[in-house]
């Protein structure tokens, strides 16, 4: 635990924010990453997500209250993040990447972190703009994830070893993996709940005849 | 103990009968919902504005001592300018003049004498009264429009339109018909596609109105590009939507409504040259119903078969399909919903055509041949007074009025904005914050906002800067006199 935790692991985090390049190759090659910051990034983003629409001030928020919920967003969030690593990760097994699944999780993991900062950031900045002003929010918002995708980009691109054609090439596998992934975990879910009701149908015959 | 807990018991389930009882009065006694939606859509459920007061069938009315006989699938009201009520009473070929409360019959029309002639009615389909009190009946299975007296006397016949722009062998047959100041005479035709037929005072044919676009969409267009010749034949047309319903308000503007597929706007305001002036409010929706499903009985767009214009800019529409009544403001806010469809008092079977009188709503259903009226509720009577009043532009005296409805329906997002307004206007910035953002009021929301940002900078920037300032000259001391003393002195300050 303290191994993961360390002071260095976090420095390393901003130093990898700040050279993306330069950090994700010494995370990969060093080990110098930790999981648990990046999963600690995840929900960290989750909660920042749903905060950003709860929170947002009224100009430039039109979400209905009652539609946000914490728990799902942060589930959903790590689901995706989970599918995607996961994507990700038998896609490049397969196209001479040299990125471990460590690697990849915390790659995409670490890259959430500007999305996060500049969300909350822009929530608070929100609460001071008027109508005619949400540029600076959608701006900030905008900066956010363009440097997270670039972020994400140079993480892929530095842990497998790939130059960027390759990197884009595989994200774009990558989607197709992940809508096949989450193609076939619906289709397992219906199997399962079939089966399920088969016996229970079994069941409740039993139990009427005898 | 145990009678004392069993007594406390009794008492919590009295109360708790009496609060569900309580609770469930409301709009228990009507044969229909009252909603209204959110700015999400969602469905709120509202006091009734309106509420049913009886309903008029020609079997329970006499003339000239004998039973009038029942109405047989009449097709239009029409209300003239002195208060009584015209009704074409379609099946019997005649129009039947009613007095202002319904209860009595001034007149009843079934011919005429023209040029020497008697002549009588063939399915009169649309009725309409003009401000110089003439009366234009659509005679649709004589395909004419026959102007009369009000006490029955001829004047002339809008018949036979002329003109290049309509199709050769082209049959007139008027359904509905409504009348301008300038006796403008503007008519829904059968099979008219190409919009409102409108005619001069001379009753020459001068032109279409307010045609509806046709829209087609690019998947529509794709198709019909890899479609063969013969598989296109085969194909729907795409024809424009009729028209269903017409009224004319004051200013000569005419109010015309039509079945929209798409549910998104099922009126116009068309102004003299034809265009739509319309204003659709903040969900951009005329359509009826916003929320509605899409397969099973009651599936669909709403299906918009009239519209009446009432005054201070209202006006109202009614629904064919689910048997509602929709009205809105002359901003396109949506005020209120209600009616519905069945057998009870006060329900439809197929409504046919809307009119206003005083505080009554009336609706003419051709089935059950009958005229139902509705009466104005306290809620119906506090929005419609309010509105009107914005219309005039004295919002700020509607605020008493939007307080009473927000203690009847605190949800109402009009009322809410409203008292926003009023305390903006007043400078309680604090307090139309509250308010206009209960409203989903957001323009205004922000000028609010705008001012109260404002003043609170204005009484916050002296003590803010002299705080700055005071940090910073802290700050130069420290690091300039403080710090090298000590470190001078070999301390750990560094």
């Amino acid at each position: 635990m303290k191994r993961l935790f360390s002071k260095e692991r976090w420095k390393f985090l901003f130093y990898t924010v700040s050279h993306p390049a330069d950090g994700f190759y010494w995370i990969r090659h060093q080990d110098r990453g930790s999981i648990a910051i990046a999963i600690l990034l995840v929900l960290a983003y989750g909660i920042s997500f749903s905060m950003n629409r709860i929170y947002a001030s009224f100009i430039v928020n039109d979400i209905e209250p009652r539609t946000v919920n914490l728990l799902a967003e942060l589930a959903g969030v790590a689901l995706l993040y989970f599918i995607l690593c996961v994507g990700n990760w038998s896609v490049t097994c397969l196209m001479e990447g040299e990125g471990r699944f460590k690697d990849i999780l915390i790659a995409i993991g670490y890259s959430l972190l500007p999305m996060t900062v500049t969300t909350i950031l822009a929530t608070l900045v929100s609460q001071l703009v008027a109508e005619n002003e949400e540029a600076f929010y959608t701006i900030l918002m905008g900066v956010g994830t363009a440097y997270s995708v670039i972020m994400m980009l140079v993480g892929i691109m530095q842990i497998h070893n790939y130059t960027i054609g390759k990197t884009l090439i595989t994200l774009f596998i990558t989607v197709i993996a992940v809508l096949i992934i989450i193609f076939l975990a619906l289709l397992v879910l219906n199997l399962i709940t079939q089966v399920y009701s088969f016996l229970h149908n079994i069941y409740m015959e039993l139990i009427f005849r005898f | 103990m145990k009678t004392r807990k069993r007594r406390l018991l009794a008492l919590c389930l009295l109360l708790a009968v009496c609060l569900t009882a309580v609770c469930a009065q409301a709009n228990d006694s009507l044969p229909y919902d009252c909603y209204n939606y959110d700015h999400w859509n969602n469905i709120l459920y509202t006091p009734a504005p309106y509420v049913p007061d009886g309903s008029v069938s020609g079997a329970a009315l006499t003339w000239q001592g004998a039973p009038l006989g029942a109405f047989r699938t009449p097709q239009d009201l029409c209300v003239s300018p002195d208060g009584d009520l015209y009704l074409a009473d379609t099946g019997n070929n005649r129009i039947v003049v009613l007095s202002g409360d319904l209860k009595t019959v001034k007149q009843v029309i079934t011919g005429f004498e023209a040029n020497g002639k008697a002549e009588t009615f063939s399915a009169p389909y649309g009725v309409a009264v003009s401000q110089n009190r003439q009366l234009y009946i659509a005679d649709s299975q004589n395909h004419r429009i026959v102007v009369l007296e009000l006490d029955g006397s001829f004047v002339k016949y809008v018949q036979n339109p002329q003109s290049e722009v309509l199709d050769e062998g082209f049959v007139f047959t008027p359904w509905k018909v409504s009348v301008d100041y300038a006796d403008r005479v503007y008519c829904v035709a059968q099979n008219m596609f190409q919009g409102i037929m409108v005619f001069t005072a001379e009753g020459d044919f001068t032109g279409f109105f307010g045609t509806i676009s046709v829209k087609i969409s690019l998947w529509d267009k794709f198709w019909r590009k890899i479609a063969t010749k013969e598989e296109r034949s085969k194909q729907q047309l795409f024809i424009p939507t009729e028209f269903t319903g017409i009224d004319v308000d004051d200013e000569g503007f005419v109010y015309a409504s039509s079945k929209d597929t798409d549910g998104l706007q099922a009126v116009r305001r068309l102004n003299p040259r034809g265009e739509d002036v319309i204003r659709k409010g903040p969900m951009e929706n005329l359509g009826g119903d916003r929320v509605f499903g899409q397969a099973g009985n009651y599936a669909g767009p709403s299906q918009i078969v009239d519209v009446v214009y009432r005054d201070h800019g209202i006006y109202s529409l009614l629904d064919l399909l689910r048997g509602r009544i929709f009205t809105y403001d002359h901003e396109g806010n949506l005020l209120y919903i209600f009616g519905g469809k069945g057998s009870q008092e006060g329900t439809f079977r197929t409504p046919a055509a809307i009119e206003s009188i005083g505080n009554h709503l009336l609706v003419l259903d051709s089935q059950q041949a009958n005229v139902m009226i509705f009466t104005e509720t306290e809620y119906g009577r506090l929005i419609n007074e309010a509105v009107a009043l914005r219309y005039d532009g004295d919002e700020s005296e509607a605020v008493a009025l939007w307080e009473g409805v927000l203690r009847l329906d605190e949800n109402n997002e009009l009322a809410n904005s409203g008292i926003g307004k009023a305390y903006l206007s007043a400078g309680d910035n604090e307090k139309a914050l509250i308010y206009l953002r209960r409203g989903m009021n957001r323009a205004y929301y922000s000028v609010a906002y705008k001012r109260w940002r404002n003043d609170a900078l204005r009484d916050n920037i002296s003590w803010v800067l002299s705080a700055v300032i005071a940090l910073v000259v802290l700050g130069v001391v420290w690091k300039k006199l403080i710090r090298p003393r000590i470190a001078a002195r070999g301390g750990k300050a560094t």
